[in-house]
């Protein structure tokens, strides 16, 4: 006779242990999961050095007016161009500093005009808008302003009431290609961790049933613990991979440097991992069901439609739909996993509105659990065949 | 004692059992047989509880079972099913672990199982790398690898080959000495060999039950007589006898009235005899009559 107690209360942590040791050692997870972070820092290596690069560009001339007018004009373009500085090296001729922008030892030169006339600017083959701009006004500025002093106009008189300054009314728009990026990059990494996990789960619930395990595993242990075991294994696998992706996110950007973005996405970055957890158990149970519905491992596409619909919708809504559909929609369980912290990385959200995208995704994730349990206990050991979701719901248990 | 009661079941219109009762006796193997589709396997399934009966139940010391004593039998599903890409002794442990065993105890037990079967050069290797037959063993061995309260195997000897038949039931005999023990089987000749007790299902219905050596020796009483060089057709005139045949000394019959020790009386009266012997009816044949 056998002495052993027979607790089934722990046992889910013995089936959830399986899962979670036989991914770690296979390759495809391993693989895939690389993929992942790898393109995650080829993005931030890309976002840096599209939006974070500041640039200097030195500047040739050969008198101080030029010298100054450079340096007036770095200010300049401080202001419009996020950062960009001039920076001055001085030659003793013309020539000279023709010789050094051919050589590309510096980008252009700013040097008197032949007969008198002003000054020119010299490139290579192109000078930069943004600098000839900065430059242009500048050296207007500087010689108005000497032009003055030599004929006794008083320069501030005659420049009254001609200053243009700039207020924002959303100072946060100007950081909007970013957040964007954030933003999609947030909808994007739920997509393809729920879908790949998702159809993890259901591949391995199919897998049970064709080899027929399944019967041995219903006449061991309870099927609801099976059910949780998958659940929660694959669960911590998934929120592993989002953690991992999410501090690889916070120290890609650490490393670059790129404080400001992280300041900007990184609450973004923790309500993600939040809403990714109970985004994922919710609908890990109906993936384990839509496992549990399809007979061989071909009939996934079809049993797992439902879900790829409820994943792909909000991918959709992100790009197409208007402010106030994605402000509803950002509440709606489950689908408010995807949207929330997408929304939160392009500005802020209310508080409560939060709260109600929590509350309703838990609700949710208790109710499908609820009903996942009961379809896939009827539905389990029912090998062999397809088996479709009305069939499901109405089979009782055990029957 | 592991009992069922009355157990029916119905599919859609079809009835697959009606009123199963039988009862496996702790120590004594009883061998399950019945034609295809005869609700043998439905039968297993009910009393293991993957499949609820319409009606009727399952007893386990005369009580209603529970799940968690279920939990402790040993089952070999009809359909074979392990994990085909899972490495044999980490499924052992695994199954063992299910069963309540603690990380140790299984893998002591998985090792010794394996050991058994002589896989232990093959405890790292997957199941899908091993042959049929093999794979067969460690089906079995994860029947019994959490030292099981009850043993129901549906088919566990078809595809094996004559050693490998011995070296299972060899184990079989030491494991589940004490326990309840049920076995389906196509192959009769093993069941004849190798059961106690006998349960017959046909049409889902039990239609003969009880040790192998009371339904042998049931019905008719059958006896050949052998004569010593002379004709045995004067058994046509004894009464209370069927005569089935006469082939020269040899004939085989049946008393209807007549008693077995006049039969040998009236053969030593006639001359010297070789034998007068009682026939037992092969299990083929009862199985061939009883399901007709």
């Amino acid at each position: 006779m056998s002495e052993q107690p027979q607790q089934t209360s722990g046992l889910w942590r013995v089936v959830a242990e399986r899962e979670v040791t036989t991914q770690l050692r296979s390759k495809t997870f391993l693989a895939s999961g690389a993929v992942l972070v790898l393109g995650l820092v080829v993005l931030i290596v890309v976002l840096e050095l599209l939006s974070g690069r500041t640039s200097t560009d030195t500047v040739a001339v050969v008198d101080d007016t030029a010298a100054t007018a450079v340096e007036a004009g770095s200010t300049v373009l401080e202001r419009t161009s996020d950062g960009d500085r001039l920076e001055v090296e001085r030659y003793d001729d013309a020539a000279a500093a023709e010789r050094a922008v051919r050589d590309g030892d510096v980008d252009v030169a700013l040097l008197p005009a032949g007969g008198g006339a002003g000054y020119e600017l010299v490139g290579d083959d192109a000078v930069d808008a943004s600098v000839s701009g900065a430059l242009t006004s500048s050296v207007a500025a500087v010689v108005t302003q000497a032009n003055a002093e030599r004929d006794g106009v008083d320069l501030q008189a005659l420049g009254d009431g001609t200053q243009v300054s700039e207020r924002l009314l959303d100072p946060d728009a100007a950081n909007a290609g970013l957040r964007q990026v954030a933003s999609f990059v947030f909808v994007l990494l739920f997509y393809l961790t729920a879908l790949g996990f998702g159809m993890q789960i259901a591949s391995t619930v199919t897998q049970e049933k064709e080899s027929r395990v399944v019967e041995i595993l219903a006449a061991a242990i309870p099927i609801r613990t099976l059910l949780w075991g998958k659940v929660i294994g694959t669960s911590i696998l998934a929120i592993g991979q989002t953690v991992v992706l999410a501090v690889v996110g916070v120290v890609g950007l650490l490393v670059t440097g790129n404080t400001t973005t992280l300041e900007l996405i990184g609450p973004a970055i923790a309500w993600y991992v939040l809403f990714f957890v109970i985004g994922f158990v919710a609908l890990a149970s109906f993936w384990s069901v839509a496992g549990s519905l399809a007979g061989r491992q071909q009939d996934l596409q079809a049993t797992t439609l439902p879900l790829q619909v409820i994943l792909f919708a909000p991918y959709i809504v992100t790009f197409t739909a208007g402010e106030s559909v994605r402000t509803v929609m950002s509440m709606f369980p489950i689908v408010s996993t995807m949207l929330m912290p997408s929304r939160l990385a392009e500005g802020d959200v209310p508080l409560w509105q939060l709260g109600v995208a929590i509350a309703t995704t838990l609700l949710a994730a208790v109710l499908l659990v609820r009903v996942a349990a009961r379809v896939y206990e009827a539905t389990l050991l029912q090998t062999g065949r397809k088996i479709g979701y009305g069939e499901a719901l109405r089979t009782r248990s055990a029957d | 004692m592991l009992e069922a009661q009355s157990l029916t079941r119905v599919f859609g219109s079809t009835t697959v059992l009606d009123d199963v009762s039988l009862r496996v006796e702790p120590g004594r193997m009883t061998g399950f047989v019945g034609a295809n589709g005869a609700g043998k396997t439905t039968t297993m399934r009910i009393l293991m509880g993957v499949l609820a009966p319409s009606s009727g139940e399952v007893l386990w010391g005369g009580e209603p079972i529970t799940a968690e004593v279920r939990r402790t039998f040993g089952y070999m599903p009809e359909e074979r099913g392990l994990y085909p890409r899972m490495g044999i002794r980490e499924q052992l442990v695994y199954f063992a672990r299910l069963h309540g065993l603690s990380t140790g105890q299984a893998r002591q037990r998985a090792d010794d199982l394996l050991g058994h079967f002589d896989l232990t050069d093959r405890a790292g290797d997957v199941l899908d790398d091993l042959s049929l037959g093999n794979q067969q063993r460690v089906q079995i061995a994860a029947a019994l690898v959490h030292r099981p309260t009850a043993l129901v195997l549906d088919e566990p000897f078809s595809g094996l080959d004559p050693l490998a038949v011995d070296s299972m039931t060899d184990l079989l005999r030491t494991e589940a000495s004490d326990v309840p023990l049920l076995f389906s089987s196509h192959q009769l000749d093993l069941v004849e060999r190798l059961c106690d007790d006998l349960v017959v299902l046909s049409g889902g219905r039990v239609v003969a039950a009880g040790s192998v050596a009371d339904l042998r020796s049931r019905g008719a009483e059958r006896y050949r007589v052998v004569l010593d060089g002379h004709d045995a057709a004067w058994v046509r005139d004894l009464r209370g006898v069927r005569v089935e045949s006469v082939d020269g000394p040899t004939a085989l019959l049946t008393l209807d009235d007549l008693p077995a020790s006049e039969l040998v009386a009236a053969a030593v009266a006639r001359g010297p005899v070789v034998e007068v012997a009682r026939v037992q009816q092969p299990l083929t044949e009862i199985f061939r009559e009883v399901t007709r």
